[in-house]
C-alpha cells in the first residue's frame, strides 16, 4: 500500500519537474542557462550561488583522477560539469572534493558536497541513508589481457581449461569468474592485491587478470598499451549520482538532464574523451531508476 | 557453527591443500635449514659466513617479503620452479606438477623462511650435544662431514626435536599467507572467501568461519604437538 | 738404533697468556709404555691432545711415525685415524650400541665390510670382557664398561699408539681395577701407549718410563723404580710425597 502511493508521488514529481526542464533549457544551445529553477530548490539555490562543491574520486584512471594541475579529470568529473553546466555554473566555478569510497555517504549527509559522482554503486543499504541519480553508467566485471592477445574473449574462454586467471583473494570478482573455469586448481590465480597480478600477467605466470571494468581501465590506462579489456563486461553494477536523501527534486532533475545527455551526444563525448581512450566500446547510457 | 556443515567440502578441501603445502614445507625447511646449520658451523669462514647471513636475513624479514622476493622474483628470472614437479611426489601432491608455479612457489617462500628458524633450532641441539662426542668422533679419524653425519646431527636431531616441532607449527600457520600470494583454495583463504564473497550469495559470519579455519589448524598442529611430547618423554627414558 | 714413533721437539702452547707447554721435549718408541704424571694443571692433558692434534700447537714440532702431523682434512684424519684417544669420560657415542661405537670407525674411516668389522669387534669386546653389552647403549652400561667399550673401540682401528687420559679417573674405586687390567694386557701386547694417570701401582708395574710433568714444564724422566726411588727433582719429590701419603 505504502509502495504503490510512494510510487504514484514519484510519478506525479517527475512529471512535474520533467516538464519545467523540458521548456527551460535547449540542448542546440550549450552554455548558461537562462531557467528560472522552481523556488527554494537545490537548483536555484546553486545558480544562484554560481558555485557548486562536486565530491569525486581523485585516484581512480578514466573516472576521477587527479591531474598535474591539481584538477580531477575523467569521466565522472565530466558528468559533474554537464550538471553543473545544466544548472548555469561555469566549469571554472565548480569546487571539486576527493570523496574516498568510506566518505561518500556522509559528506552527503552533512551538505559538505552538492552531490557525488565518484564510481558509486547504487545499493539498497545506501539507499538508506542518500538518495540516487541514474544510473549513468554500468559498471561490471571484466576482463584484462596482455594487448597481444586474442585468444580470450570472454569469461567463456576459460571454460575449455587452458587459459589461467587472476584476482583479489576473497572478492566478489573472484567468486564471480569460478563458474567459467574448468579446473580452479590449474586455472585460477589469487593474490591479496591487483598490482601482483598485473605483474603475473606482465610475467605470463596467468593469461588474464579480472575484477571490475573500472579497476581495469585504470591499469590498461598506466600500461603504455601492454594490456586490453578483452570482450565485454559480464557482471552489472549501476553507477549512480549520490544527492541528500530527501532531495527529490534535485534528483530528478539529474536524471532528466541524463536523459538528455544520453541522446544529445554529450554522453558518448564525454566518455570518448575520458574513459573511452581506453575502452572503445562506448556505453549506451543506462535507463535512469526514478524509484 | 552451521557453516562448517553446510560448507564442509569447501573446509575439506582447504584443508586437505593446506595440509600438503605445510608437509612438502615442512620436508623443505628441514633440508635447507640442516644444509644452513651446516654451513654455521662449518670450518671454512666464507661458508660460516653465507651460513650466518642467511640467518640473519630470513630470520629478519617478514614472511610476506620472503614471499613476495619468491613469487615476484622468480618469473623475472624465468623460473617457474619447475625443479620441483619431482616424478612419483607429483603424482600424490597433484598441484605440484601443474602448470601455475604458485603452490611450488609457496613452499619454496615457506620453506626458505622456516629454514633460518629449522636452523637456530638445530644449532641449539648442536651446541647441545657434548664437545666429547664430536672429539671422539675426530679422535677415530672422521672427517668434518662424517663427523656431523654420523655422530653430531643425529644427536642434535635429538635435542633439537622440540623446538623444531615449535619451528614447525609455527610454519603451519605461517602457510595462511599462501592464499594471497597466488595459491588458489588453501584453508583460511577459502574460508575467508565464505565471509567475504560467500557462495551463491549467501555470506557466513566471520566468528563460525574462522572457528572451522582452527579447527582445522588443530588437526594438523595438536597431534604434532602430542608426537613431540612422546618423543622426549621416549628420549628421557633412553638417556636414564 | 729404530726411529722413534712419537717425537715432540721444543713443543709450546698457550692459552692466552697462560703458558701450558713449556718448550717440552718427548720420544716415544715403538711398543714402548710412557706414563704421564703430575699436578692437576700441570698440561698432562694438553700434552696427550697435542699429540693427535685435537689441540694446536704455537711453537715445535711434533712428529708421528716419522712424518710431522698433518695441518687439517684428511690427512689429519688418517693420522688420528693411527692414533687411538681414550678419554677420562670414555664419551662413547651416545646415540649408537656398543657394538656400533666398535664398527663406525672400521667401517666409515677404514672402509672395512660390515661383517668383517662386526667380526673383529666382537673379538675386541671378547678381549675387554663386555661382549655380553654389544647391543646396549653407552647410557646402560657402567663407568668401568664404558670405558673398556672406548677402549675396544680406539683398538677397533688397529692403531700404531695408543693415548690415554686419566682413564680411570673418573670411575667408582671397584672398577678401576678391570680398565687397568685391560691396559696392562695391552701393554703386555706391545702397543706403544702414553698414559695420563694418578694410578702409581700401574705406573710402577706397566710403564717402561714415567715423565713427570710440573708447570708445563718435562721436569725428569725415569724408568719407574728409579723415578719412585730416587726422584730427582724437589717437585718430583713433594708431589710423590703428597700422592703415596695415601
Ligand atoms: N681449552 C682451554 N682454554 C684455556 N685454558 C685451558 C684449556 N684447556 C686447559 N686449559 C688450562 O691449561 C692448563 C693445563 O691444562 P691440562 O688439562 O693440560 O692440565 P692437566 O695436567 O691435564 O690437569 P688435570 O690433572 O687436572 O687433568 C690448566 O691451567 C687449564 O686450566
Ligand atoms: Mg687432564
Amino acid at each position: 500500500m505504502l509502495m504503490k502511493r510512494l510510487a504514484a508521488a514519484a510519478a506525479i514529481a517527475v512529471l512535474g519537474v520533467g516538464v519545467a526542464a523540458c521548456g527551460g533549457t535547449d540542448p542546440a544551445t550549450p552554455g548558461p542557462s537562462t531557467a528560472s529553477f522552481k523556488a527554494g530548490s537545490t537548483m536555484e539555490k546553486l545558480n544562484k550561488a554560481q558555485k557548486i562543491t562536486i565530491g569525486t574520486k581523485f585516484d581512480q584512471p578514466g573516472f576521477g583522477l587527479k591531474g598535474l594541475d591539481g584538477k580531477p579529470a575523467g569521466f565522472d568529473v565530466e558528468i559533474g560539469k554537464l550538471i553543473a553546466k545544466e544548472l548555469g555554473i561555469p566549469a571554472d566555478k565548480i569546487e571539486w572534493v576527493e570523496t574516498k569510497s568510506a566518505v561518500r555517504e556522509e559528506v552527503i549527509e552533512k551538505g559538505t558536497v552538492d552531490l557525488v559522482v565518484a564510481t558509486y554503486t547504487i545499493n539498497d543499504a545506501r539507499k538508506q541513508r542518500i538518495a540516487f541519480a541514474g544510473p549513468y553508467y554500468v559498471a561490471g566485471q571484466h576482463i584484462m589481457v596482455r594487448s597481444d592477445d586474442s585468444s580470450i574473449t570472454g569469461p567463456d574462454s576459460f571454460k575449455e581449461g587452458t587459459k589461467k586467471v587472476c584476482s583479489v583473494q576473497g572478492s566478489t570478482p573472484a567468486t564471480n569468474i569460478k563458474k567459467y573455469l574448468k579446473d580452479e586448481a590449474t586455472q585460477l590465480v589469487l593474490f591479496g592485491g591487483y598490482a601482483e597480478c598485473v605483474d603475473a600477467l606482465k610475467n605470463k605466470t596467468v593469461d588474464a587478470v579480472t575484477t571490475d571494468n573500472v579497476i581495469l581501465l585504470g591499469f590498461v590506462a598506466s600500461s603504455n598499451g601492454a594490456y586490453k579489456l578483452a570482450g565485454n563486461k559480464f557482471t552489472d553494477e549501476p553507477y549512480g549520482i549520490g544527492v541528500k536523501k530527501d532531495d527529490t527534486d534535485f534528483r530528478n532533475f539529474i536524471n532528466d538532464l541524463l536523459e538528455k545527455i544520453a541522446k544529445d551526444g554529450s554522453y558518448a563525448k564525454a566518455w570518448n574523451d575520458t574513459a573511452g581512450k581506453f575502452d572503445k566500446n562506448t556505453p549506451t547510457a543506462p535507463a535512469v531508476n526514478r524509484y | 557453527m552451521n557453516v562448517l556443515w553446510e560448507q564442509f567440502p569447501v573446509f575439506r578441501d582447504g584443508f586437505l591443500l593446506t595440509f600438503q603445502l605445510s608437509f612438502l614445507s615442512a620436508i623443505g625447511a628441514l633440508l635447507v635449514g640442516t644444509l644452513v646449520a651446516v654451513l654455521r658451523i662449518s670450518p671454512v669462514p666464507p661458508l660460516r659466513w653465507l651460513g650466518t647471513s642467511y640467518v640473519n636475513l630470513f630470520r629478519n624479514i617478514p614472511l610476506t617479503a620472503v614471499f613476495v622476493f619468491v613469487v615476484v622474483g622468480l618469473p623475472l628470472l624465468g623460473s617457474s620452479a619447475d625443479f620441483l614437479k619431482i616424478p612419483g611426489l607429483d603424482q600424490i601432491f597433484t598441484r605440484l606438477g601443474i602448470d601455475l608455479p604458485y603452490f611450488r612457489f609457496s613452499i619454496i617462500a615457506l620453506s626458505l623462511y622456516t629454514a633460518a628458524f629449522v636452523c637456530e633450532a638445530l644449532r641449539s641441539g648442536i651446541n647441545a650435544v657434548p664437545s666429547g662426542q664430536a672429539e671422539a668422533a675426530r679422535s677415530i679419524g672422521l672427517t668434518f662431514t662424517q663427523n656431523l653425519r654420523f655422530i653430531v646431527l643425529p644427536q642434535a636431531w635429538r635435542a633439537a626435536i622440540v623446538p623444531l616441532g615449535s619451528v614447525i607449527i609455527a610454519m603451519i600457520k605461517n602457510s595462511a599467507i599462501a592464499g594471497f600470494m597466488g595459491l588458489y583454495g588453501d584453508l583460511s583463504s577459502r574460508g575467508q572467501e565464505l565471509v567475504s564473497a560467500g557462495v551463491n550469495g549467501v555470506t557466513y559470519p566471520l566468528i563460525p568461519v574462522f572457528i572451522a579455519i582452527s579447527l582445522g589448524f588443530l588437526i594438523m598442529t595438536v597431534p604434532l604437538g602430542l608426537l613431540l611430547d612422546r618423543i622426549e618423554k621416549n628420549r628421557m627414558v633412553k638417556a636414564r | 738404533m729404530a726411529q722413534p714413533l712419537i717425537e715432540l721437539n721444543s713443543v709450546n702452547k698457550w692459552f692466552g697468556s697462560l703458558h701450558v707447554l713449556r718448550d717440552v721435549n718427548l720420544t716415544v718408541d715403538r711398543g714402548e709404555v710412557v706414563v704421564v704424571i703430575g699436578p692437576s694443571g700441570s698440561g698432562k692433558s694438553t700434552l696427550c691432545r697435542a699429540i693427535n692434534r685435537l689441540e694446536t700447537i704455537n711453537s715445535g714440532t711434533i712428529t708421528f711415525d716419522g712424518q710431522p702431523l698433518p695441518a687439517e682434512g684428511r690427512a689429519l684424519a688418517r693420522l688420528r685415524a693411527d692414533v687411538g684417544m681414550v678419554f677420562q669420560s670414555f664419551n662413547l657415542f651416545a646415540h649408537l650400541t656398543i657394538l656400533q661405537n666398535v664398527t663406525l670407525g672400521p667401517i666409515k674411516v677404514r672402509g672395512e665390510s660390515k661383517a668383517n668389522a662386526r667380526e673383529r669387534a666382537m673379538q675386541l669386546l671378547e678381549r675387554v670382557g663386555i661382549a655380553n653389552q654389544a647391543d646396549k647403549y653407552p647410557a646402560q652400561l657402567s663407568g668401568g664398561q664404558q670405558q673398556r667399550a672406548a677402549i675396544a673401540r680406539a683398538l677397533a682401528m688397529q692403531p700404531k699408539a695408543m693415548l690415554f687420559d686419566e682413564p680411570t679417573s673418573a670411575l667408582d674405586p671397584e672398577m678401576v681395577g678391570e680398565v687397568l687390567e685391560v691396559m696392562t694386557s695391552l701393554a703386555a701386547g706391545g702397543m706403544t701407549m702414553i698414559v695420563v694417570t694418578h694410578e702409581m701401582g700401574f705406573a710402577r708395574h706397566a710403564a717402561k718410563r714415567v715423565v713427570f710433568m710440573a708447570d708445563g714444564e718435562l721436569v725428569e724422566q725415569a724408568a719407574p723404580a728409579e723415578f719412585f726411588g730416587n726422584p730427582q727433582s724437589e717437585r718430583a719429590k713433594d708431589f710423590l710425597s703428597k700422592v703415596l701419603q695415601h
